[in-house]
């Protein structure tokens, strides 16, 4: 399939280099967007076509699946042929085109069904769509044709490990993300490594929570300088991510998580020092640090941090370290003389973690005390996933000492799948694609059960906590001919996850009423006792600019009313809801490129992005929805800055339960300063995380390649 | 070998609130930022991607390495240093100590490349076959000499070509693999190398064009004319090597394009016109938008380390920035 055959002179082009040709401006100075259509053409006539396996009939082909077992039997048994018949049929009514060369390249190298040989593909992307529904829908007809209808209309779509993996009969998980605690013993550690491995075997992003681990140079049985701390649990970490694939289909990934006055903090950020000696470097696993309020206080008054011994913390209070709350405990700490502690001054904390962030994009960022109170969960959150939008709270587990479990606790899974804001405001009904997003990302929760990893299993089985996510903002935008960034943008913002947020809510109401009880929990949430609603029927929530009255008023989306909010909190409190989270707005990668969005909401990186994966090689993306006539609108993250990124962000977090992914883009005339300053802005903003920090290095002037897209700004 | 090591004769301590050619701080700068170690880039994630390279690739590509690691040594070792008794400020000077240096990181680097992938005794092959090949060897020998000679100007030319054009035969392959899909991590180290190296080139030819301005007509004239020469016998020798490497894939129309297109960029480095018309010069665009040296790829963290990140400006936050 892949040889190394290159055209000869006067053959059509091949696919890449056409694509390649969206980065070059053509004769006249203008983009040729041509050229990328031209390639997705010629990858389908050159490539897919003659590597697409033929049948006969829709039969003829679902016998062969399932027998050969590609396709899970059981998913098909729910519904009668006829019905199959007729909802594939729906799939391929709607035409569906990949707008771009990625969209398609992405979808047959990563998503689609291929044969085990991995040599002809077996779906087309309407089979896909159908297979995701079915499986989704578990039966439920009317469910699985409001799926292929999202799906397909590119309003909603289900994250990579359930798009990728649903009906397949050799396949890796539904869900995305996972979040474990490790306790200060060997037997956690141990637990946490082995749940590591079969996690990512199962594909998913894993974190761990290192905060509870004691520090270096700590006591073991009561032996001063036994400890070796955070690093070495680190460098297994990132072997065993690195041992552990879905299939081949996903490489392991992995993040751990730091609070800020753990005494191995530095430690933990230099190890992604572009010197740091090979025997405590990190290369792939990722890195998140947990900051209190009380850190920034510090560094405001230019004092000393201290930092605490999280075994002498764990023998004074009772709970491990990460399970109080250091700001309220700081001073307590500080002079208690039980806690070993050391100390360093707080404003070369954030100068060490924004030249890390320079030199390597690491560590995200989690705001403790915004996210703790904007939780409406009983509990603490303590740390974040490998995407920095999972918030939830989690308990210890502990073990006996033949390794079994004592006590169970909760740790956290999450499955995401993200809409199209673009496609969304244009849905003939908004409310029902909310809804059937709820209950796609449900289905998964539903449907997860993760034995091997109990304290996963419980979590899901008590929580049903879903993370819905939006994509495209940017690109609505644009085709709005609004800035983003913009009063327009943000007001917009604003009130379209304000509404979000409702039909959320009332999906997920319904759902309680359905099954007939709501989460674990629920009755000590700020939603049983109504409080969580006070801001939502106490004001009036409307556009506060024309423009965006007029986009509401131009869309089939009506904004909810107090009236409204009253009547979804009555029957909130006497029903419940199902999920314990509903809202988290991932980063949206590889399926932004399939569904033709901007990621996430972040600002585009580029008018055409130059994407770089393992799989994909290097392949360029143009931003969607642009022309030649309408540049003005996409102007790229670096351009736009931190501060409006910011403040896009804090519009949405208000709506948020649980997180969202934001990153920051720098050019490379910044300095640590300019990055500590934005990181400022986004805490006082009650921005909740911080994810990557990217960085753009323009090429010195006189180097640079002639007539490149990409490098003219 | 050198006969007799040049040294400069007399030094200043070197005083860097004093500059004389603002170039000399810019392209220190832009070096220091950039600084890397190949350490950083997970290469073993390349290692599934290698396995699906046929035989012939395979020896192909580690053909390719041996012959950048060979330039690079050179570069590393005489090059860059011969350069420094010629130089006019001291700060020039201590920029080629900081080019000599990345030039050994770059040659380790494909050591890294090398024992990540493939067994010793495929190693060990590929570098005799680098010693064996009479197209590199004569390269390597060209340079060298021109390097040995007397003549300051004509050593930065060489120079300049070396790093602007010799490398990019061997370039053009890491290029191609990840448009490909194939060891992208390997390309991320090797987009880190072509970023420095574009600066080297025009920072070498700037110095060259400086060195011109107080030259006579005549003297300019003669330069113009070796520099024309010594660039058709590099590029000569250049398609025959191009043609050892890439005939048995059938790669080596698109890699002379390269060539084309490379040398009339050397030359521009140098001040010079464009050697190769337009319609040679038609690189595979796949290729040409990968060479860019920005750092602008938006690269997913969980597959690589990316090839943009840099040393950052550390900068004191002020209370003013406290204030909240």
């Amino acid at each position: 399939m892949k040889t190394m055959t290159h055209p000869a002179a006067g053959l059509a082009m091949d696919y890449h280099s056409l694509n390649a040709m969206l980065n070059l401006y053509g004769p006249n100075g203008e983009i040729q967007f041509e050229k990328d259509r031209e390639a997705a053409r010629e990858f389908f006539l050159q490539h897919v076509n003659q590597n697409t396996v033929f049948f006969h009939t829709l039969r003829e082909r679902l016998d062969y699946l399932v027998e050969k077992e590609y396709y899970e039997q059981a998913v098909l048994d729910q519904y009668s042929f006829d019905f199959i018949t007729s909802l594939n049929q729906l799939a391929y009514s709607k035409k569906f085109r990949f707008q771009t060369f990625l969209g398609a390249f992405k979808y047959y190298t990563s998503y689609t069904l291929k044969t085990f040989d991995g040599k002809r593909y077996l779906e087309r992307f309407e089979d896909r769509v159908v297979m995701t529904a079915l499986g989704l829908a578990q039966g439920d007809e009317q469910l699985a044709i409001s799926l292929v209808e999202e799906i397909i209309a590119g309003r909603f779509q289900p994250a990579t490990p359930t798009f990728l993996n649903s009906g397949k009969a050799q396949r890796g998980e539904l869900v995305s993300c996972f979040l474990l605690r490790i306790e200060d013993n060997m037997e956690s550690i141990s637990r946490g490594i082995n749940s590591s491995l079969q996690l990512s075997k199962r594909g998913g992003g894993v974190a761990l929570l290192l905060s509870n681990i004691r520090e270096s140079g700590a006591p073991i049985k009561q032996i001063e300088n036994q400890s070796s701390g955070i690093i070495p649990v680190m460098k297994l970490l990132e072997d065993s991510f690195s041992y552990a694939n879905q299939l081949g289909a996903r490489q392991g990934a992995g993040a751990v998580y730091l609070h800020a006055h753990h005494p191995d903090i530095m430690r933990f950020l230099d190890t992604k020092r572009e010197n740091a000696d090979e025997k405590v470097r990190i290369k792939t696993l990722s890195l998140g640090v947990v900051v209190p309020d009380i850190t920034f206080e510090l560094a405001k008054k230019d004092e000393d941090m201290y930092l605490f011994s999280p075994y002498d913390v764990e023998r004074v209070y009772g709970v491990p370290f990460a399970d109080i709350s250091v700001s309220e405990k700081y001073h307590e700490m500080v002079d208690d003389p039980r806690i070993k502690k050391s100390k360093m001054k707080a404003r070369d904390f954030f100068q060490t973690l924004a030249e890390i962030q320079f030199e390597s994009g690491y560590p995200y960022i989690m705001f403790e005390d915004t996210v703790n109170a904007a939780n409406p969960i009983k509990g603490r959150i303590n740390m974040s996933n490998l995407c920095s939008e999972i918030l939830q709270v989690n308990t210890p587990t502990t073990y006996n000492e033949d390794l079994s479990y004592d006590k169970i606790g909760k740790d956290i899974s999450c499955n995401l799948g993200s809409m199209n804001i673009a496609l969304s405001m244009d849905s003939p009904d908004f409310g029902k694609t909310v809804e059937t997003a709820i209950r796609g990302l449900n289905a998964v929760s539903e449907q997860s059960h993760i034995s091997s990893v109990r304290s996963i299993e419980d979590g899901n089985d008590k929580s049903h906590a879903i993370g819905l996510g939006q994509m495209n903002l940017h690109g609505y935008l644009a085709r709005e001919r609004v800035y983003y960034g913009s009063e327009e943008g943000i007001d917009f913002t604003n009130i379209y996850f304000y509404t979000v947020l409702f039909h959320a809510l009332r999906a997920s109401n319904k759902l309680a009423v359905e099954r007939g009880h709501a989460f674990d929990g629920f009755e000590d949430s700020t939603y049983a006792s109504g409080a969580f609603f006070d801001k939502y029927t106490d004001q009036v929530w409307a556009p506060a600019t024309t423009r965006v009255v007029e986009l509401f008023e131009a869309s089939s989306v009506s904004i909810p009313t107090q009236a409204d909010w009253a009547e979804l909190r009555a029957s909130v409190m006497a029903h419940g809801i199902y999920n314990q989270n509903l809202q988290a707005v991932p980063p949206t990668g590889s399926i932004s490129y399939i569904n033709n969005s901007t990621s996430s909401i972040h600002p585009i990186a580029s008018k055409i992005e130059i994407r770089k994966e393992g799989k994909l090689g290097r392949v360029y993306y143009p931003a969607p929805f642009l022309t030649n006539d309408n540049l003005d609108f996409y102007q790229d993250a670096y351009e736009i800055g931190a501060e409006k990124i910011i403040d896009t962000y804090a519009a949405a977090t208000q709506h948020v339960d649980q997180g969202l992914s934001l990153t920051l883009f720098f050019k490379d005339t910044a300095t640590t300063r300019d990055i500590n300053k934005a990181q400022i802005y986004a805490w006082r903003k009650g921005i909740k995380t911080i994810y990557y920090i990217r960085l753009r290095q323009l090429a010195l002037e006189g180097t640079e390649v002639d007539g490149c897209v990409s490098c003219m700004l | 070998m050198i006969d007799k090591l040049k040294l400069v004769s007399h030094v200043d301590a070197i005083n860097w609130n004093k500059i004389e050619d603002e170039k000399d701080v810019e392209v220190w700068n832009r070096l220091v930022n950039n600084f890397w170690l190949p350490e950083k880039i997970p290469l073993s994630n390349d290692v599934q991607s290698w396995a699906t390279l046929t035989p012939v690739e395979q020896q192909l590509t580690m053909r390719v390495f041996t012959g950048l690691t060979l330039l690079d040594t050179i570069q590393g070792t005489v090059g860059a240093v011969s350069l420094i008794p010629d130089a006019i400020t001291p700060h020039e000077e201590a920029v080629y100590t900081n080019i000599a240096f990345m030039e050994s990181v770059h040659a380790k680097s494909y050591s890294s490349i090398f024992s990540t992938l493939c067994s010793t005794k495929e190693i060990d092959e590929a570098f005799r076959w680098s010693t064996e090949n009479v197209n590199l060897q004569k390269k390597a020998a060209i340079v060298m000499d021109y390097y040995q000679g007397d003549d300051p100007l004509k050593r930065k030319v060489a120079s300049t070509l070396l790093e602007s054009f010799l490398f990019y035969s061997g370039f053009y392959l890491p290029m191609y693999w990840s448009s490909r899909a194939k060891l992208t991590n390997t390309a991320d180290l090797i987009r880190l190398i072509i970023r420095d190296e574009a600066v080297h080139g025009y920072y070498i030819g700037y110095k060259y064009q400086k060195g011109l301005e107080t030259a006579s007509q005549e003297r300019r004239d003669e330069m113009k004319d070796y520099t024309f020469n010594l660039v058709y016998e590099l590029y000569e020798n250049e398609v025959q090597y191009t043609q050892d490497l890439y005939d048995e894939v059938g790669l080596t129309e698109d890699v002379k394009k390269f060539l084309h297109y490379n040398a009339n960029k050397a030359l521009m480095n140098l001040g010079y016109e464009a050697m190769f018309p337009k319609s040679v010069t038609d690189v595979n665009p796949a290729i040409l938008s990968a060479l860019s040296p920005n750092a602008d790829e938006n690269h997913d963290f969980f597959s690589g380390s990316g090839s943009s990140y840099v040393i950052g400006k550390a900068v004191n936050t002020e209370d003013a920035d406290w204030d909240f």
